[in-house]
């Protein structure tokens, strides 16, 4: 029997939810992409999965926008939230979404199998 | 419980025995109930290079003790002083006999207009925090009567665990702080309404002070 002593620490995922007003889901989604991704990487964060609702752009509705990010381990979260929230230009560009969106939300997560490890601190 | 706390940032911080055994001496003459006054810990934030923490019976006390102390806050050796004057307010012992630990305090400054409905939310689901997290051993979370420095301080969330190791693992890294709690302080989350500039300060003790 043999032990693996590389496991890696559980990931967790940051997941940002955003309700557009009517009508800008799309320029929202390519601002996000073009002005939020990029130092977002920069601060360790991997973009995973962004998902459109409904699966269309709509002109007079809101369209929500889902964006599914994971990050190495609660370290790297931690490293992510300093650079971050100490960061000027993130701040202007949450204000900005803000004015542009008819509700948002930032929540984080693992996967179940997970929760263990992390909670073992 | 008439709390006062000064966070003492000093011009030469190699003066931080010398004005910590003027503020001791000062205290005891003024019958503090409980005081603790040390060097913070490295990792400490904004959190000053001597933490000074006293407890009175009654607000007459703590407000001579506050006329007493402060000209020496007021020399040229102090470079900056962050500090908050205060009522107990809720908290839990879980460890009331605990000795040769590490008390951390957090000064934060909740923005002002916030439904007070949301500030009672992030004030319960702070003090749940021990409840997930055992390391922290004693705690208490009041509110700010008087503040005095870089912020308008509005709270005083006030720990005491067996040693930093605690507040550097534990606290930090489990979810409940990272995942839940954090949302209140996060710029990037939507929940926001703590201020970003924080006094995270902490500091060696003999015996517990909450």
């Amino acid at each position: 029997m043999t032990t693996d002593d590389t496991v890696a620490a559980p990931m967790v995922h940051a997941i940002d939810e955003i309700v557009a007003k009517p009508g800008e889901g799309k320029a929202l989604l390519s601002d996000y992409l073009a002005r939020y991704a990029p130092g977002a990487r920069a601060r360790g964060m991997t973009l995973e999965q962004i998902l459109v609702s409904p699966p269309m752009w709509l002109d007079d509705q809101s369209n929500t926008l889902v964006f599914r990010w994971s990050l190495a381990d609660a370290g790297a979260w931690w490293q992510m939230r300093f650079v971050g929230g100490n960061d000027p230009d993130v701040a202007a560009w949450w204000a900005d979404v803000d004015a542009r969106a008819v509700s948002r939300r930032r929540f984080f997560a693992s996967a179940p199998a997970d929760i263990e490890r992390l909670c073992d601190v | 419980m008439y709390k006062l706390t000064r966070l003492v940032t000093l011009a030469h911080p190699a003066s931080v025995s010398a004005l910590a055994d003027e503020i001791h001496a000062l205290a005891k003459t003024h019958s503090a109930y409980r005081q603790l006054v040390a060097p913070t810990l490295a990792g400490s934030h904004f959190g000053g290079d001597l933490l000074a923490h006293f407890a009175f019976d009654d607000a007459m006390q703590r407000s001579d003790f506050d006329a007493a102390l402060a000209p020496l806050l007021a020399t040229p050796a102090v470079a900056s002083v962050d500090g908050v004057a205060y009522q107990s307010g809720l908290g839990g012992r879980s460890d009331p006999g605990l000795a040769n630990g590490v008390y951390r305090v957090l000064l934060l400054s909740v923005d002002e207009g916030i439904d007070p409905a949301l500030v009672d939310r992030f004030e319960a689901e702070t003090r749940t925090m021990p409840y997930y997290i055992p390391a922290i051993r004693n705690w208490q979370l009041s509110r700010a009567d008087e503040a005095t420095g870089a912020r308008r301080w509005t709270h005083v969330w006030e720990q005491e665990y067996a040693d930093a190791a605690g507040l550097m693992g534990p606290y930090m890294m489990h979810p409940y702080h990272w995942a839940r709690i954090d949302r209140w302080f996060d710029p990037e989350c939507p929940e926001r309404i703590v201020d970003a500039r924080l006094c995270h300060s902490f500091c060696a003790m003999d015996a517990s002070v909450l």
